[in-house]
């Protein structure tokens, strides 16, 4: 009787398993790689309508973040500030900027400016602002340094373990209720803040939601 | 793109000829695969013309080209942020805002406190600074927003087929305008619903002055003014009756359904709740008797409850009168007069007697209330009644009312027929679909030359009219109505009209004055000119919802004898003597739909009926009797259930078995819903069904009822006759399961019987025979304590032996807890809809309510109770009705949790048992090892599906309508198909006050909410005050004080859940002297009855035997 398969098949099933293992193996690295906030998320840096500088106004000009997010610590929303906020100034300073056209242009004609979202926490999460920034902790340890930027860039994560990182251990990250739009303040040393941040977590009582119900509704 | 591709249907050749076939059984053409394809693609199937298979190709090539960009689809979008270019003063993104306004509905508006985000109101609440309110409202009220967002919504003026525009609309009003301004109004009518307000009243001062001949008539489907007609002949004023239940020792009703539909029904369930609670310092509660035709709420309440026909109700009232009479010794001749006009009635007079006998024992605090819907005699003999009674001051108060001088739809109807008007203005209402039949509206109106019709929806009205202009919702108008205690409440817009629509005052503006006005000057002159106060009065008007000072002032009346007399020899009424023959037909004004005007909405037609739980259907409800002469009954089954349900069932869906009805030679066949309860030959018949012209959702509901309903018998009829027809129609009803069959699920005593043993809650159930859930005190009783609560939660114990269930640990700052009150709850359904619009919970559709896949996060369970010693397959004739709140009852040790395969519901550190939508994977596992039954999968996109449209799979059309979209509570996450979810305790709020909390903190460290802070969608409707919602674990709040209560008990606690929501049980008070009274409620004595506990249960057993841990039980 004639072989209908050669020899070499006999190795088949363990070459199918092999390539079967090659092929799960590639999507499951490619979709924890490229699907996670981490890749997807962070270094995004859209071009916006304006060419707003933060490092111009925030850096250089010392404007605090307050100034134009208004209800950050009010609600759980930090607002984009209204045509009317940016020609507060602009009325004076630069008022013939080309830049500066779809401000004008936004504020005669009532329509809002289009700017595009930059920072977005994954589906099913709510994020409260408000919560965060009136118990110590910093504009600075979710958006980074964005007195230093031109462009506002998503700096960090924003995965489900960059948040539980801090509500685990908040006392790495807490300061003082009037250095929370300093950006550029660092504590003295790891030991100092470790000190402050156990201490107001007692004081303050800082039990920040470490189950599902915290932010997932 | 590929929205419109389904799978192509096989052309008629390619399923006969030979060249193509996909199976065998297609070939052969079996009637199993016709039935095949049927079933797979529904609907729409016709759609296909035209696509062949190149275009098919085309199609999804494209769709190939997507996926195939790969992982860059998978990019976020790029999506904008849109701030204002102004920015509005208060508002505050992400923070809503909250404005008073109040939703006119008949006579009985309800002032409301409207919640928007961002402009768009999401969710209307009670205004609690009107008094007589604790903030509650009822269904209609909470499922008001949905109309607002109704995409089925007239959203234009159409006149003559001609869609006019704004311009052309005010333009052709004021040619109307001008047309009678010159002849004083003669030949114009105005047809209206009979809403109450200072701005109406204004208008029609104008309208007498420059158009004295014009017509002003006023019309409701649901008939509500007989008691101040009769009023005004006995009492010689203008008068209506506000009660005041919360002094009201001894209540009897009279087919009032005082605690459901009847006007002022909200604060009147709060003053009933108030006279019912039991606890420590109120050890009594009033006494409800109750003589109904239907099985309405009250009736449920009530402690004695009498099922009479509708007719029989003043033959009741005059024998109930002369026994009151007797009894006090007075009018002797009246006594004889009013025996004989109730002659002949079938009612136990040991009844009447005892009845009337216990009213007279609490004169003073004792009151007699008839429905609104009764005959003027009745209501003078109540009048009459409460007189004797002394309720007058006390029990009722009577306040002035202005007198009406509108005309009646007949009047309207006779002049139109004599061919004196030439046009006609129908605000709002729907009299073609809603007029009594035998005016033959639709004919009339047809001979009036020239019909304008202000509706929000193009009804069977805007129909048959020239003119269709579409009506501003209440949530886009400027008003005030006028509610049912005088007070004078604000209606004002939370966003601008949608659809441009107008208010009734506005039309009336430009018709009576010939130029147009802003709402807002029409209704701030009107009441600035008519009320108290000035510009500054009303300023605080707009800002609290009503008029300081406005509610009507109460009047002393005194009663004319002769008249009521008088009255009652004119209406003469008598006995209905109903039987098989001669059967009664009573209309109900729907408990779902009102009178139709919530036809369109999901909320409503989802909702189950608080008795029958029918949804999407009305039916006939017939008494068994009544349901076996006609051979509607289900016949037995092998299994024997203890209490069965006689609506015949197939496959867990009822089927209603078609019967015809007639009455005066009109017809109308429905499907008959057996309902025990009601008078053996009544027939009782919601209303609000059966529309032809309505939109998408109320399509197809039910069958229309109107068609039977006479001026004369607008309430009911005698006369009508019924046989069964042959055929059925599938009901989907909520609730299969009639009884509780003798387990202790809602736990009832008398309250004689919880007086002497106040512990009775412990010794029913299966866990009085397990230890104690939180240990035992000193005396041996269960502990409630919330100190035995924090030692069980901080020992992490499980107290009951080797359970397999983990105790998590509750290290929160708080614990949240709920109790529910059974005693006060009458299961209004206010919660299921406050719910819903609160969790942006979905509408399924009959469909899938048939399957058991209703979605409602908060129910009510209703089981009916026959007593001990009855043939198990008998049908009760004159049950108890028992109702439940069932929620999610966040089980300590919840059985849901330990069998999901992925963690998706786990316990919080406050004790909340939550739902993580993201990780969920759809086993259901969790909901079917829930033993409430609680938890609700989302089948389908219910959201983003059209409703009826789920079984297009993924080539039906997609995405929520934008309108619907507005509707959404944005704290809530929008659940999508193949997830579980349940009642999350309304965790956005408690977010949102321990955020705000937090916030208020910042560096001092009182980040505990205080009591009373939060309150849950379903507590803060609750018009009985039943549900509270609190932190157990503070000894000094609300719900740990009830929890305390010795009537307080969870149910299938003994699986050693450990619910965190517990219930106290429901007490009823009868009379030990009446003729039906019974030892304890029915379902405690078929509990004993099952469970062998004789009467002497506590003394046969010996409590300490009953609730230690260590006691051998040597059985029943």
């Amino acid at each position: 009787m004639s072989t209908i398969f050669p020899k070499e098949a006999n190795k088949a099933p363990l070459q199918v398993v092999i390539a079967l293992l090659i092929v799960i193996g590639t999507i499951t690295a490619g979709a924890t790689y490229y699907l996670t906030p981490k890749y997807s998320r962070v270094g995004y840096q859209p071009v916006q309508p304006v060419p707003f500088e933060h490092s111009l106004h925030v850096g250089e000009l010392g404007l605090d973040c307050r100034y134009c997010h208004n209800h950050v610590e009010k609600s759980g929303h930090s607002n984009v500030p209204a045509t009317s906020t940016c020609m507060n100034c602009h009325n004076q300073v630069q008022v013939l900027s080309e830049k500066l056209e779809p401000v004008r242009e936004s504020l005669a004609s009532g329509e809002s400016i289009p700017w595009v979202q930059v920072h977005k926490v994954p589906d099913y999460v709510y994020f409260n602002h408000s919560v965060h920034v009136n118990r110590g902790i910093s504009c600075f340890e979710c958006h980074g340094q964005v007195n230093e930027m031109d462009e506002v860039r998503h700096e960090k994560s924003f995965s489900m373990g960059f948040c539980l990182e801090c509500h685990r251990n908040p006392e790495e990250k807490l300061r003082p209720l009037d250095q929370i739009t300093n950006l550029d303040w660092r504590p003295e040393s790891k030991e100092a803040q470790l000190k402050f941040g156990n201490e107001m977590k007692e004081h303050w009582k800082i039990n920040p939601p470490t189950s599902c119900s915290g932010c997932h509704r | 793109m590929n929205k419109f591709l389904k799978h192509p249907e096989p052309s008629e050749s390619d399923l006969k000829g030979p060249h193509y076939w996909r199976s065998l059984d297609e070939l052969a053409e079996t009637e199993g695969f016709k039935d095949y394809l049927h079933r797979e693609f529904p609907e729409g199937a016709s759609e296909l013309d035209g696509v062949n298979r190149r275009q098919f190709m085309k199609v999804m090539s494209a769709s190939f080209a997507f996926a195939g960009v790969g992982l860059t689809g998978c990019r976020r979008p790029e999506k904008h942020v849109m701030p204002y270019s102004k920015q509005p003063e208060e508002i505050v993104h992400g923070k809503p805002l909250f404005y008073a306004t109040a939703m006119p509905h008949r006579n009985d508006p309800v002032a409301l406190v409207a919640e928007t985000h961002e402009g768009r109101p999401t969710k209307l609440e009670g205004n609690a600074l009107v008094a007589g309110s604790n903030g509650s409202t009822n269904q209609y009220a909470q499922a008001s927003i949905l109309d607002l967002y109704d995409p089925d919504r007239s959203k234009k003026t159409v006149q003559g087929g001609r869609t006019l525009t704004e311009a052309q609309r005010a333009d052709y009003l004021t040619s109307v305008s001008k047309k009678y301004a010159e002849n004083g109004g003669e030949g114009l009518a105005f047809l209206a619903e009979g809403i109450p307000s200072v701005t109406r009243q204004a208008q029609l001062k104008q309208l007498k002055a420059k158009l004295p001949n014009a017509v002003w008539a006023e019309y409701d489907a649901i008939e509500t003014s007989n008691f101040e007609t009769a009023a005004a002949k006995v009492l010689g004023k203008s008068v209506r009756a506000i009660y005041d239940y919360s002094k009201a020792e001894r209540v009897l009703s009279l087919e009032a359904d005082f605690l459901y539909s009847d006007p002022n029904h909200l604060a009147d369930t709060l003053a009933f709740s108030k006279a019912r609670k039991v606890d420590d310092d109120h050890p009594e509660m009033n006494r409800l008797y109750a003589a109904e035709s239907y099985y309405s709420i009250s009736g449920g309440m009530a402690d004695h409850r009498l099922r009479v026909a509708s007719a029989d109700i003043p033959a009741l009232a005059s024998l109930m009168a002369a026994s009151i009479l007797e009894q006090a010794g007075i009018g002797a001749n009246a006594v004889d007069a009013l025996k004989a006009t109730g002659e002949g009635l079938d009612v136990d007079p040991h009844w009447i007697e005892e009845c009337a006998k216990d009213l007279l024992a609490h004169r003073g605090n004792a009151v007699v209330v008839a429905g609104p819907h009764q005959p003027q005699s009745v209501h003078a003999l109540t009048i009459a009644m409460n007189e004797i009674l002394q309720a007058q001051g006390s029990t009722v108060n009577y306040v002035s009312i202005p007198e009406s001088s509108s005309s009646s739809i007949s009047e309207l109807a006779e002049s139109i027929n004599g061919g004196s008007v030439k046009t006609l203005v129908v605000l709002g209402g729907n009299p073609v679909y809603n007029a009594p039949a035998d005016l033959n509206w639709s004919s009339v109106q047809a001979k009036v030359d020239e019909v304008i019709r202000l509706g929000e929806y193009f009804d069977e009205t805007s129909e048959v009219s020239d003119c269709h202009i579409n009506a501003a919702h209440f949530l886009e108008s400027w008003g005030d109505a006028i509610a049912y205690n005088g007070t004078v409440l604000a209606i004002q817009p939370m966003i601008l009209p949608l659809f441009q629509g107008l208010t009734e005052s506005e039309v009336l503006e430009i018709i009576i004055n010939g130029e147009a006005k802003e709402g807002f000057q029409i209704v701030s002159d009107a009441l600035t000119s008519s009320l108290e106060g000035g510009a500054k009065a009303f300023e605080k008007f707009l800002h609290d919802g009503y008029w300081a000072g406005s509610a009507s002032r109460s009047t002393s009346v005194s009663l004319d004898q002769a008249a009521v007399g008088q009255l009652l020899t004119e209406e003469s009424l008598g006995l209905a003597k109903t039987s098989s023959s001669n059967l009664e037909i009573r209309f109900l004004r729907d408990p779902s739909l009102d009178d139709g005007r919530f036809n369109n909405n999901g909320w409503l037609q989802e909702c189950p009926d608080p008795v029958t739980k029918l949804t999407w259907d009305n039916a006939f409800l017939v008494s068994p009797k009544l349901g076996a002469e006609l051979g509607v009954i289900a016949g037995n089954t092998l299994v024997k259930v203890v209490r069965k349900n006689p609506n015949a069932h197939k496959r867990g869906k009822e089927q209603g078995h078609i019967i015809e009805i007639t009455v005066d030679g009109k017809t109308l066949t429905g499907p008959a819903h057996v309902q025990p309860g009601l008078p053996d030959y009544t027939v009782v018949v919601s209303l609000g069904y059966g529309r032809t012209v309505t939109g998408n959702v109320g399509e197809g509901s039910g069958f229309n009822a109107y068609a039977l309903r006479t001026v004369a018998g607008s309430s009911s009829v005698t006369g009508a006759s019924a046989k069964n027809v042959g055929g059925v129609q599938q009901l989907a009803d909520t609730q299969e399961h009639w009884s509780m069959e003798g387990r202790a699920i809602i736990r009832e005593a008398n309250l004689d019987f919880y007086k002497e043993h106040s512990d009775f809650v412990d010794h029913m159930g299966m866990e009085s025979h397990s230890p104690a859930i939180l240990g035992l005190d000193e005396n041996g009783g269960n502990r409630r304590d919330t100190v035995a609560l924090q030692e069980l939660v901080k020992s992490g114990d499980n107290n009951r032996g080797n359970s397999a269930y983990v105790s998590p640990e509750f290290t929160g700052t708080h614990q949240w807890g709920m109790s529910i009150d059974l005693n006060t709850c009458t299961g209004c359904n206010a919660c299921v809809i406050a719910c819903q619009s609160e969790n942006n919970i979905p509408v399924v559709g009959r469909e899938q309510v048939l399957r058991g896949r209703e979605m409602h996060w908060i129910r009510l369970d209703r089981y009916y109770s026959a007593g001990p010693g009855k043939d198990t397959n008998e049908i009760p004739t004159d049950p108890q009705v028992s109702l439940q709140p069932m929620t999610c009852q966040h089980c300590e040790t919840a059985p849901c949790e330990s069998v999901c395969p992925v963690n998706a519901t786990v316990h919080d550190d406050e004790g909340l048992n939550v739902m993580a939508y993201n990780r969920c994977v759809g086993t259901r596992y969790c909901a079917n090892n829930c033993p409430y039954k609680v938890r609700r999968f989302n089948f389908f996109d219910w959201n983003d599906r059209e409703l009826g449209r789920d079984y297009e799979g993924p080539l039906g059309p997609k995405g929520m309508n934008e309108l619907k979209k507005m509707s959404k509570n944005p704290e809530v996450s929008i659940r999508m198909r193949g997830v579980m979810e349940k009642c999350t305790y309304c965790l956005q709020r408690i977010q949102a006050a321990k955020i705000d909390q937090k916030v208020e903190a910042r560096d001092s460290g009182d980040v505990k909410v205080p009591d009373g802070t939060i309150k849950v969608a379903c507590e803060q409707v609750c018009p009985a005050d039943a549900i509270v919602f609190g932190d157990v674990s503070d000894p000094e709040s609300r719900v740990s004080k009830l929890k305390e209560s010795n009537r307080d008990y969870g149910v299938l606690a003994y699986l050693n859940t450990r619910p965190r929501t517990t219930y106290l049980a429901k007490l009823r008070n009868p009379n030990p002297l009446m003729p039906d009274f019974y030892d304890n409620p029915l379902s405690h004595l078929e509990y004993n009855e099952a469970s062998g506990h004789g009467d002497g249960h506590g003394d046969s057993h010996g409590d300490e035997a009953h609730a230690t841990e260590d006691s051998g039980h040597n059985g029943h």
